[in-house]
């Protein structure tokens, strides 16, 4: 059996939920950034399969591919910094203890 | 004309809040702007044509054009005496506000700002200008009865805005469905155009339009069972409020139903006629017999108002009869109840709140021989009572007999049942003089003083269009003649469709 | 293929933009002067504007034109936004002078942030590709989360960086998710056709169905998670969950900015993308829009009622007013590109820029009203009405706009925006949209009451306003009254833009 685009399709759907699972179940902050990092890597697997096996003849999905990436960088650097503080203020990283506010 | 009626009081509301003076410099402003202004509402009224166009005064201009909305005023005859009332009675509610202390430039800012959007609603031809008035004038409410009120303050003008609010969301769709049902280019919110439009075919069942109107304005006249907002409001509003509500907002609503339900959607109302003819009865007499059991002045005048509000519902139900007798009476009364009753309960509230500003109590047990005290403002409560229970020669007479034989051919037994009502008015009435004006004079209220000269100006405003239009009803009713013929003609109109679509 | 001259002015404004917050940021390192950091920035803004402007003059002379190989799109559409966001820009730096106090010593890096944000937020409105979307698309978000994040001595702050940089993250890998199922259906990233010939997404499915597994179901998911991934930067029930908490912790500047420009952009694009994109499809993308309108807008407006922080109700008020404007992308995605005329999208447009100035008014006021105290409870704001005159009238007038009540913007968009529905067939979101409208008088004229009618607990001294924010508030209090009464200018505008969609 020969893979096929249908294949990395399922692959990249299910490292997307597993992404989306990690995000609604970890606590700590860290651990959320890393399955956020999942699901953009699902999308990732997706673009650059979608550009390699449809014929589309432009290689756009490769490099979207590569933007993807990063601004991923990007915005776990940011996230990091924004963490750091976190941890200096509470001194741990766990989103159910960070809300104060409700209503 | 008419934008110099409008927008008179709403000058006059600036310069209240502006002009920073003793509280008597304010008050003098207030009554200069509202005395203008009936000068130009009577002038108005005596220029107007009864035999001329049927929209007289009207000013267009465009304003939004890319919507066909337009800055378009007018008046015809139903129109004409509604403005000539809120002319009236804006001026019994300054009068009546003479000893308000507490923020005198705010308030009358508010109350000029009240009468001017209540201008506008009767005045604007134009579906937007007319819903933007409807609701501008809620805002001038809201705070008048907020701040000036007593009692449970907050929750009344709370209630009072969130049912009318909700009642004029409805409208607001009805008016839109109403611009969309017709082709790009024929589309508009031109009153005196849609009135002749074929308003059958609508993008939605026209019965949905028309029960979106309904609604808005049973809210307001009200009807049973959305009038739970009015007591409250009422009790707990200051004095010129209550004038004010009572006398001209809840005509909006019963402006709104002769000028649009019955108007542009003749065959809905024929065929709403029947339920109208119940809630008439029930408006009728579930007032009467909950103002029986009042125990607050205030409160039972508010009920005594519901009550008489159904004599309108019932005017409106006359369409039922069918063309071939329909000739407009009962509808002609059904707007002279409008007027007469903005008159009268305007009269009875002017009283009610001089007897509490002497007596800082408005409970009828606590009361008892005031005549004694304050002979004239017995006077002015005997004048109002005997005209709401429609005692002839007063206004009260004409409107209520008017409807009855009016509505009788369509709905006999409802017309009966209403007129127990009167009957029942006749009772609450002269046993709430009794209880409160008459009996012995009591101790306590001993060092009560009777009306000042304002006080009488106050109730003189309002008895003299009480028997004018008593005695010589012609005045009134030629020009609501004037105004409700178009709208008969629009049934026989709708009739003969019909006739012709038959054969 | 190179980069001319000519894509580098059509990019002007945001260039511009781009540079003047470099130079902002490195003023820092010269001058802490406060005053400095402003003016730098607002000839950053000018240029902006001047630019934005000339090209503006060069769309109507020469017609839309590409830039970059075909990845951005200048027309009247996107420089319709640009002019909101650089607006509002302007006035969120204005008003935040005296608030950007407290970011000591990091002010310039605040205002430089908010410029690279606003840079952003231009080029989404002019993004032609999906790439591009996405990239400015973070570009404006990024300096947000560090906005929010702003204040360090307190934990809400971080709470709400940490949050809105979370969700946003999410939202984004959502929206991406979703581009590339349309990649894969049609071949293409391109939104907007351009000088290329490139084939778009519309022209690549118009073409039939797809070579790829799961065909036209991939258009449908890859649909379905972009609207996900735009349903966090629009406030979209069931992904606002992040706003309220946001616009509570953020500083009040960043919640300001990020409910009307980010939101405005947000859109803006996808209004484009799913007219121009996928306009074409057969999917009745109209229903799904107008369902999460009505969610949206119910929600919002229900929880609202039970909130006791000003910004965090303002929050809820941000998502129920994002229910408002989806009524509008029903009514444009009803239609199918074909037959529309551009007055869902005018009215789009046109309440974007009412919105962002009553939003902007209600947060200016809410910046000097706690600037001392720091209370934002809605029970702090009592008696403001004495103690802050204008912050208190700024916030009423903003508050009843966002109600509707007329003569305000926000009555007038909401007609706009209600008119397009009706047009479109969606008579019962009409119903929706104007019902809410009453369940949000609620809570907003409860906030005026408590202003107005209520004495201070206990410190009655006055609130004084510095002059930045008292210019600010002026400013937005008479956008939302002139543009209340004189509507067609301001929708002339939005109809011009929303053609350059359309054509």
């Amino acid at each position: 059996m020969t893979l096929q685009l249908l294949h990395f399709q399922i692959l990249s759907a299910a490292i997307f939920c597993i992404g989306l699972y990690g995000v609604l179940a970890r606590r700590s902050a860290v651990l959320v950034l890393m399955s956020i990092e999942l699901m953009l890597n699902a999308v990732n697997l997706q673009l650059v399969a979608f550009g390699a096996y449809s014929g589309f003849g432009t290689s756009t999905g490769q490099v979207i591919a590569v933007f993807v990436i990063t601004i991923a960088a990007a915005e776990v650097g940011l996230a990091l910094a924004i963490v750091m503080r976190l941890f200096r203020s509470r001194g741990g990283v766990n989103l159910d203890e960070i809300d104060v506010m409700r209503g | 004309m008419l934008t110099a009626i409008t927008f008179v009081p709403m000058i006059g509301a600036a310069l209240a809040l502006a002009v920073r003076g003793s509280a008597r410099t304010t008050r003098l402003i207030a009554l200069t702007t509202v005395l203008a202004e009936l000068g130009l509402t009577i002038s108005m009224y005596v220029i107007f044509n009864a035999q001329g166009d049927t929209y007289q005064f009207v000013q267009r201009a465009p304003w939004v054009s890319a919507f066909g909305i337009e800055f378009l005023m007018g008046v015809d005859g139903l129109s004409a005496p509604l403005v000539l009332l809120n002319g009236i009675l804006g001026v019994a509610a300054v009068l009546v506000s003479w000893r308000v202390e507490t923020r005198v430039r705010e308030y009358f800012m508010w109350l000029l700002l009240l009468q001017g959007a209540v201008m506008g609603v009767f005045a604007s031809l134009d579906m937007i200008l007319f819903f933007i008035f409807w609701e501008l004038e809620l805002v001038p409410m809201f705070f008048l009865i907020s701040i000036w009120g007593t009692g449970r303050k907050d929750y009344s003008a709370m209630k009072f805005l969130l049912f009318t609010f909700l009642g004029s969301a409805f409208m607001f769709a009805a008016i839109l469905a109403l611009y969309f049902s017709f082709p790009a280019g024929e589309r508009t919110f031109d009153m005196t155009a849609l009135i002749h439009k074929d308003l059958t075919n609508l993008i939605v069942p026209s019965s949905l339009v028309f029960s979106g109107f309904l609604v808005a304005f049973a809210v307001k006249l009200p009807i049973v069972p959305l009038h739970t907002w009015l007591p409250d409001a009422h009790t707990d509003a200051p004095t010129a409020v209550s004038v004010m509500l009572a006398g001209v907002l809840l005509k909006m609503g019963g402006y709104g139903l002769l000028r649009i339900n019955a108007g542009m959607f003749p065959d809905e109302l024929a065929a709403a006629a029947p339920l109208l003819a119940v809630l008439a009865v029930v408006n009728v007499l579930y007032g009467a017999f909950i103002v029986m059991r009042q125990t607050d002045l205030k409160r039972l005048v508010a009920y005594s108002s519901v009550s008489h509000m159904g004599f309108v519902v019932l005017g409106l139900a006359s369409v039922g009869a069918g063309t071939a007798q329909l000739d407009g009476t009962g509808l002609n009364g059904a707007a002279m109840q409008l007027f007469t009753h903005g008159t009268i309960t305007g009269l009875l509230f002017v009283v009610v709140g001089l007897v509490y500003d002497r007596a800082h109590t408005r409970h009828i047990a606590d009361m008892g021989g005031l005549s004694g005290r304050m002979p004239l403002i017995a006077v002015g409560f005997m004048i109002a009572g005997l005209a709401s229970l429609g005692l002839p020669t007063t206004s009260g007479f004409v409107a209520e007999i008017m409807v009855f034989l009016g509505t009788f051919p369509a709905y006999g037994l409802a017309t009966a049942l209403s007129a127990f009502g009167v009957v029942l008015a006749a009772g609450y009435i002269l046993w709430t003089a009794q209880r409160t004006m008459f009996g012995p004079p009591l101790e306590r209220w001993a060092h009560l003083e009777d009306a000042t000269r304002v006080d009488v100006a106050a109730m003189g405003v309002l008895i003299v269009p009480i028997f004018v239009f008593g005695v010589y009803p012609a005045l009134l009713t030629d020009v609501f003649d004037a105004g409700i013929a178009p709208i008969i003609a629009s049934f026989a109109e709708g009739a003969s469709l019909v006739a012709g679509q038959g054969g | 293929m190179g980069i001319t001259a000519r894509d580098l002015f059509l990019i002007a404004p945001e260039l511009a933009l781009t540079v003047g917050a470099t130079v902002v940021v490195l003023s820092g390192l010269v001058s802490r002067q406060r005053q400095l950091t402003l003016v730098l920035a607002l000839l950053g803004l000018a240029v902006t504007f001047a630019f934005a402007i000339a090209l503006w003059d060069n769309v109507h002379a020469n017609g839309a034109q590409s830039a970059f190989n075909d990845s951005l799109i200048v027309d009247k559409f996107a420089l319709y936004i640009k002019f909101l966001v650089a607006g509002t820009a302007a006035l969120v730096l204005i008003a935040s002078s005296e608030y950007a106090e407290r970011f000591r010593p990091y002010g310039s890096e605040f205002t430089g942030l908010v410029l690279f944000s606003a840079a952003g937020l231009m080029l989404l409105a002019a993004a032609a590709d999906l790439i591009t979307i996405y990239v400015s698309l973070e570009l404006a978000t990024l300096p947000v989360v560090a906005l929010a994040a702003f204040v360090r001595t307190r934990i809400a702050p971080i709470e709400a960086g940490v949050k809105y940089l979370l969700l946003s993250a999410v939202s984004s890998a959502f929206l991406l998710y979703g581009f590339a199922f349309l990649y894969g259906a049609s071949g293409t990233m391109q939104v907007v056709g351009g000088s290329s010939g490139a084939p778009t997404i519309a022209q690549a499915l118009g073409e039939g169905s797809p070579d790829v597994p799961f065909g036209g179901l991939a258009i449908m998911a890859g649909a379905i998670l972009a609207t996900a991934g735009f349903g966090f930067k629009l406030s979209m029930v069931p992904f606002q969950m992040w706003t309220p908490d946001v616009y509570e912790g953020a500083p009040t500047p960043v919640g300001a900015f990020l409910a009307t420009a980010s939101k405005a952009a947000a859109f803006a694009v996808v209004l484009r993308l799913f007219y121009e994109a996928l306009g074409g499809s057969s999917a009745d993308w109209s229903t799904l829009f107008a369902a999460l309108a009505a969610i949206t807008m119910t929600i919002g407006n229900l929880v609202a009622i039970v909130q006791s922080n000003v910004k965090r109700l303002l929050g809820y008020s941000a998502i129920a007013h994002a229910g408002y404007l989806l009524i509008g992308v029903a009514a444009v995605t009803a239609h199918g590109q074909e037959t529309q005329d551009a007055a869902g999208i005018s009215s789009v447009l046109f309440y974007l820029a009412g919105y962002a100035a009553m939003t902007l008014a209600a947060f200016f006021a809410v910046i000097v009203l706690t600037q001392r105290s720091g209370d934002e409870r809605i029970e702090a704001m009592a008696g403001m009405g004495k103690r802050a005159p204008l912050a208190a009238l700024a916030l009423a007038v903003a508050l009843l706009g966002l109600t509707g009540i007329p003569p305000t913007v926000g009555f007038m968009g909401k007609l706009f925006l209600f008119n397009a529905a009706v047009n479109s067939g969606l008579v019962w979101l009409a119903v929706v949209g104007a019902v809410n409208s009453v369940v949000s008088a609620y809570y907003y004229v409860g906030i005026i009451r408590t202003m107005y009618l209520r004495e201070p607990a206990g410190d009655a001294s006055p609130v004084a306003a510095a002059f930045s924010g008292r210019l600010t508030l002026w400013i937005t209090v008479a956008a939302i009254l002139v543009l209340g009464f004189w509507p067609g200018g301001l929708l002339e505008v939005a109809r011009t833009a929303a053609s350059g969609l359309v054509s």
